[in-house]
């Protein structure tokens, strides 16, 4: 039980990152970027050449394939969703749809890389027996005593929790982050106080890029790197930015958290074909139940 | 234009009779292009962005594959059945999409393609990851529908598609969706049902898809989950972006681009979908409109100019018969009571009552934010009244959807003109007659362009209008279906005196022909020259109520403008 919500938490940390990641994107350039797991699948790809043909430590991986992901995402800004913008919303998202098939297709043309999955070297760490406490175990019966943690979940929940850490003071304490806001919330008013807008847009989108492509690094020891799962990845973090609420950034990363966790008990259920769809079945609910998400204000959905 | 393209598939079929592997790649052109135009149809003439084309393609094809194989049935009940069951699933998906739009629905109908590949991938009797196999061929009488004799067939139920759709986009649901996609509001301001409109849009499309999932299933003789996945749904997308979206022939165009490119380079995995991902995206920034969008503009600007000398004065002469008025149905045209409007906190509107005598014109004035517009959209059924209510020529319309009022009778202008910008002045003016036929509604449109005096721009884009004429055209538009009842907010605002002077007169004269006008007008001066009352808002309250001359000396009317204590 304990190992299941683990398990579901960990997956969950990579579609709360990417859904952040979605948010920040979203809120820079009114546009859903579907390339986004795709970014977080070539970050973790970026990871695994950095340690396995250049024999760096997984640490370095890591700051390789973030700083990877924003300069790609400032490549990105700049080559897609800034010319596609001014062909509207439908358009934009269109584009970052043909940004799907680049990056897809193309990343298995990259040598070393391929279309199949790889495993990245784990963060460190053996794994952990964890004691259930007597109280539960006492309720459950016959439960197992002890429980096997994976010490690379440990790794990933706590890198999370660093990511948000970070988010949050720069978007709160730091002059660039709140420059970065009021350029989101309001451009032109954001110009007329002297804010470089369109360097901020492009600041956003790689911020946004580099989360995911760091939210697939940090899980490339349990789930592989690599492989074609990137719209997938998109999606479920869409189903958890929607769940938690695409205008909240704290409903993203709940919403990510609370999406693995159903994804993993879905599975133990349904089973693997089933649980995906089920997952999807959740958007479709949510969409015409609650579209403003379970943290998000109603007023953000309707244009 | 689908001449030229059914002149190209007889030479293709023709010249490529021996060769199998030229006339499999020419039977998937057609068989993509009915899906092609299904979301051609859906993207760009009612502007619904969908990622879940190969969803409905499957629906179609498992369908052939479920009831042949399974149940034994022939292809001809079979097909049908895919088409049915997709064009439900189509209405299902409609209803979303009018709750969403842009990405919301982009990720919506991909998760739809997501949610049927995974029914096929889950179910049992469906093969679950191997699909199904042994399809039989169709059969037409002694004609078994394999290889050569199923490019013909798959061919000709392309064209039929084509020619059935460009016929319902030539018709008045070509009108609607053009309507729809240039301003939704708008649309549905002028009678056009938009809500049915966009689940119909999706109900066809759908169909479309299906229809060629069947004949797919049957030429392959097999279907499994990858064969229908996402990467199918973004090659519908680009054959759609790639042709032209909104035009049949761009639909065909992108399909056999995509189709032969798909067999020219087979042997380039991943390079070819690399390439057909920076085709997308160079479409959208460079050629929105697509390779046919493109080659219409070049040839419509030639054609413009040449109506342009010809066609002058061939309109004029009907021009008095246009603005005329059916007369009100009853004597009390238009009656609200205790009408309430809360957003929130906010009380837009606070217990309004009134009713407009027939054939009078009455002038709604009031400070910025009493309420005026938010009466309006009440009235037209744009948001529901917190309380109270709305009679409409006797009828109770209260929370009416905007397009059944504006079918009794009622026309509108907006503040700020809603005018559908990428429609010409008279094609905006036949836009406001959605119940009539094409030839009716020009005929009529013309004389009242003429009538208007708008006949210099007839033939210009909306958006590349001067105000004052974007103005003008929108009352023309507002009056094309004799409405007995106008609506209009603030129609002469940002107009210079003379045009003011026009409009005016032309509100007058819409009066005189019977029917009753309510305005929403800021200039104090014309109001009381013009109007047989006047009613004042203030706060979204009535505070005063009665001809000119009283209203103006009323001392609670003067302290709301001059911003005193009252």
């Amino acid at each position: 039980m304990l190992q299941l919500l683990i398990a579901g938490l960990t997956v969950g940390s990579e579609y709360a990152l990417i859904a952040l990641g979605i948010h920040i994107v979203l809120r820079a350039t009114r546009v859903v970027n579907f390339a986004q797991g795709e970014f977080a699948i070539v970050g973790g790809l970026i990871a695994f050449s950095c340690v396995d043909a250049l024999h760096f430590s997984v640490w370095i991986g890591l700051i390789a394939a973030t700083l990877g992901g924003a300069a790609l995402g400032l490549a990105f800004e700049a080559l897609v969703l800034r010319p596609a913008g001014r062909g509207g919303e439908s358009g934009a998202t269109i584009a970052t749809i043909g940004a799907v098939f680049v990056l897809l297709y193309g990343h298995a043309l990259v040598p070393g890389w391929g279309s199949e999955g790889h495993l990245l070297d784990s963060f460190g760490g053996n794994n952990l027996v964890v004691p259930v406490p007597p109280l539960i175990n006492q309720f459950k019966g016959l439960g197992p005593q002890v429980t096997i943690v994976n010490p690379q979940s440990l790794w990933v929940l706590g890198l999370l929790l660093v990511a948000l850490a970070g988010l949050y003071v720069f978007f709160e304490r730091s002059y660039y982050g709140k420059a970065i806001r009021a350029a989101a919330d309001n451009p032109l008013g954001a110009r007329l106080v002297g804010i470089d807008v369109r360097s901020a847009r492009s600041i956003s989108v790689a911020l946004g890029i580099a989360l995911a492509a760091y939210g697939g690094t940090i899980i490339g020891p349990i789930t592989l790197v690599g492989g074609a799962a990137g719209l997938t990845l998109t999606i479920k973090a869409f189903v958890a930015a929607v769940l938690g609420g695409l205008d909240s950034p704290i409903g993203c990363v709940a919403g990510g958290l609370i999406v693995g966790v159903l994804e993993v008990f879905a599975t133990l259920t349904v089973g693997n074909d089933a649980a995906d769809p089920l997952v999807y079945t959740l958007l479709l609910v949510m969409l015409l139940v609650r579209p403003q998400g379970l943290f998000g204000r109603r007023d953000a959905v309707r244009d | 234009m689908l001449a030229v393209f059914a002149a190209l598939v007889v030479v293709f079929g023709v010249v490529a009779r021996g060769d199998a592997g030229l006339v499999q790649a020419g039977t998937y052109v057609a068989i993509f292009a009915l899906a092609a135009i299904g979301l051609s149809v859906l993207l760009g003439n009612v502007n619904q962005i969908s990622v879940g084309q190969a969803g409905f393609f499957g629906i179609g094809a498992y369908a052939v594959g479920y009831l042949t194989v399974d149940q034994g049935w022939s292809f001809w009940l079979a097909a049908p059945i895919g088409v049915a069951l997709a064009a439900l699933v189509g209405i299902a998906l409609g209803f979303v999409a009018l709750r969403f739009r842009g990405h919301y629905l982009a990720m919506a109908t991909l998760a739809f393609g997501l949610i049927t590949v995974g029914i096929f991938h889950a179910a049992p009797a469906l093969g679950r990851a191997s699909g199904i196999t042994d399809i039989p061929y169709a059969q037409l009488g002694a004609l078994t529908l394999s290889g050569y004799p199923m490019y013909w067939f798959a061919w000709f139920v392309a064209f039929l598609a084509a020619l059935a759709t460009t016929a319902l986009l030539r018709g008045r649901t070509g009108r609607a969706f053009e309507a729809i996609r240039n301003d939704e509001l708008a649309a549905e301001a002028m009678g056009v049902p938009t809500r049915r409109a966009k689940i119909a849009a999706f109900a066809y499309s759908g169909a479309l898809a299906a229809l060629g999932g069947a004949l797919f299933a049957s030429f392959l003789g097999l279907v499994n989950p990858d064969a229908v996945g996402v990467a199918l749904s973004v090659d519908f997308l680009l054959m759609v972006v790639l042709g032209g979206s909104g035009l049949v022939s761009g639909a065909l165009v992108g399909a056999a681009l995509i189709g032969f490119a798909n067999v020219v380079g087979h042997q380039y995995d991943n390079w070819r979908e690399v390439v057909y991902g920076v085709l997308v995206i160079a479409f959208v920034v460079f050629a929105p409109r697509g390779i046919l969008g493109a080659l219409r503009a070049q040839l419509g600007r030639r054609r413009r100019h040449i109506a342009d000398t010809g066609d002058a004065g061939a309109t004029a002469a009907s021009a008095d018969a246009a603005v005329a008025v059916l007369h009100a149905p009853s004597a009390e045209p238009v009656a609200v009571a205790g009408l309430t409007k809360r957003f929130g906190g906010l009380v837009a509107l606070d217990d309004v009552t009134f009713a407009l005598e027939a054939g009078t014109l009455t002038s709604v004035i009031g400070p910025n934010g009493a309420g005026k517009t938010t009466l309006f959209n009440v009235i037209c059924g744009i948001g529901r009244p917190s309380a109270g209510s709305v009679t409409i020529g006797g009828a109770d319309v209260t929370g009416a959807r905007p397009h059944r009022i504006a079918a009794l009778g009622v026309g509108r202008t907006f503040q700020g003109a809603r005018l559908f910008d990428e429609m010409t002045v008279l094609e905006n003016v036949v836009a406001g007659m959605p119940r009539l036929a094409g030839p009716v509604a020009r005929e009529r449109a013309n004389a009242i362009v003429a009538r208007l005096q708008l006949g210099g721009v007839r033939d210009v884009l909306a958006k590349d209008l001067a105000f004052g004429d974007r103005r003008r055209v929108e009352l023309a538009r507002a009056v094309a279906s004799e409405p007995w009842l106008l609506l209009a907010d603030e129609p002469a605002a940002g107009l210079n005196e003379a045009e003011r002077l026009r409009l005016h007169a032309d509100l007058r004269a819409l009066r005189d022909a019977g029917a009753t006008i309510l305005l929403i007008e800021h200039d104090v001066r014309l109001v009381m020259a013009i109007s047989e009352r006047v009613i004042v808002l203030n706060f979204g309250r009535v505070i005063a109520d009665g001809a000119p001359e009283r209203v103006r000396n009323d001392p609670v009317v003067i302290a709301a403008y001059l911003g005193t204590a009252s």
